[in-house]
């Protein structure tokens, strides 16, 4: 079930640099801009990515935790922590 | 007469960018070797006129408005926005092609196609990270046709034939003598944050291959119908290799290389077309 405003958040902080900035120094005030349920403004404050990923298309969530700062080994760590949507058919070959 | 000179594709996936000179070298050389050698081919066809057909990264579209393709029809495109593809392709502007993409979308139209247009489009790593690697001459015009790759639901593959079909007629069609190449970009499989990310699926790969090698469409189509929801996210880019391929004839193709590609979260591949004689 997409959600729009969380999404529309994430598009326009990869769109915009100055706003990335801003989030990055005070993500609450940002967050308050957008008509976003306070669960999920809870989900973004605490890097909640189980919650998130859900909710957004998932080339905005990989490009929303860029913006976050957090290391691509960990947001894929934490993705395949969820783990279960569908197996792979073979050992996934990441590295 | 315009003529079609020239099919490719290739994988994009940005880590090829952002990582080019901390990646091992061994694999950078792998992935350099299959974009120079469609950039020795490009060459090769002397093209007046380069087609991409590339999915849009959230750049110029976003849920509120997603056009399943789009048509740039503008004198001029934006390079691309990402710091990291500014750092290695610092181009502001690409040089567009306004009277073969408005031919493009009016063949579009006329034949019950809907497409959007744009008469600037901004150019992501989708199409910036091919045109970086393969070293296509800035001076060559480019036609953008944006599919969308990234959020379902998504053009069927069905149509996607259609639209390489569609493609190629317009080529036939356009009244000046202009050589026309084609480049579909991104695949084969990868998953981008989902709970399978980093997972390449080397089956579908080398499936896909078999089917593009064969060239028969019905089976091409039926097969991607199936398998495409139960892979990677990334694989839905295979859209515009399918696109690549209806636009060649579905003659069969000549895979460059292809390879796993965990540096870059890609399974990487190279080809070009037979063309119809």
């Amino acid at each position: 079930m997409t959600d729009y405003w969380v999404s529309k958040l994430f598009f326009d902080l990869q769109q915009d640099p100055k706003l990335a900035a801003e989030y990055r120094a005070d993500m609450a005030s940002v967050i308050g801009r957008y008509e976003i349920k306070p669960e999920l403004r809870k989900a973004l404050l605490e890097d909640d990515v189980g919650t998130l990923a859900p909710l957004v298309n998932a080339y905005l969530l990989r490009f929303y935790f860029q913006i976050r700062g957090m290391p691509e080994a960990e947001f894929i760590a934490r993705l395949h922590a969820l783990q279960a949507k569908k197996p792979p058919k073979k050992e996934a070959a990441h590295g | 007469m315009a003529e079609l000179v020239g099919v490719f594709a290739a994988s994009h996936g940005p880590i090829i960018a952002r990582d080019w000179e901390k990646m091992p070298r061994g694999h950078r050389d792998k992935l350099a070797a299959g974009f120079d050698e469609i950039g020795r081919r490009l060459k090769a066809c002397r093209p007046d006129l380069l087609v991409v057909v590339s999915p849009d990264h959230w750049v110029n579209f976003f849920i509120s408005n997603l056009p399943a393709v789009c048509i740039g029809i503008g004198e001029e495109h934006d390079g691309p926005p990402e710091p990291f593809m500014q750092k290695v392709y610092p181009h502001q502007r690409l040089k567009g092609h306004v009277g073969f993409g408005r031919h493009l979308l009016q063949t579009a139209l006329d034949s019950d196609f809907e497409p959007a247009l744009s008469h600037r489009l901004r150019l992501d790593h989708g199409t910036c990270i091919p045109l970086w690697r393969i070293g296509v001459d800035l001076g060559l015009p480019i036609v953008p046709i944006l599919v969308n790759d990234l959020e379902e639901p998504m053009p069927s593959i069905r149509r996607c034939l259609a639209w390489g079909r569609l493609l190629k007629r317009a080529i036939d069609d356009y009244p000046e003598p202009l050589r026309v190449a084609v480049l579909g970009t991104g695949g084969l499989s990868h998953s981008i944050g989902e709970t399978t990310m980093g997972w390449i699926d080397e089956d579908f790969d080398h499936a896909c291959i078999a089917h593009f090698r064969d060239g028969e469409d019905g089976r091409l189509a039926a097969f991607l119908t199936d398998a495409l929801p139960r892979t990677g996210n990334g694989a839905h880019e295979i859209r515009d290799w399918v696109i690549a391929h209806a636009a060649a004839g579905s003659k069969g193709f000549d895979l460059i290389d292809y390879f796993p590609s965990p540096e870059t979260l890609v399974g990487a591949a190279f080809a070009s077309w037979k063309l119809e004689a």
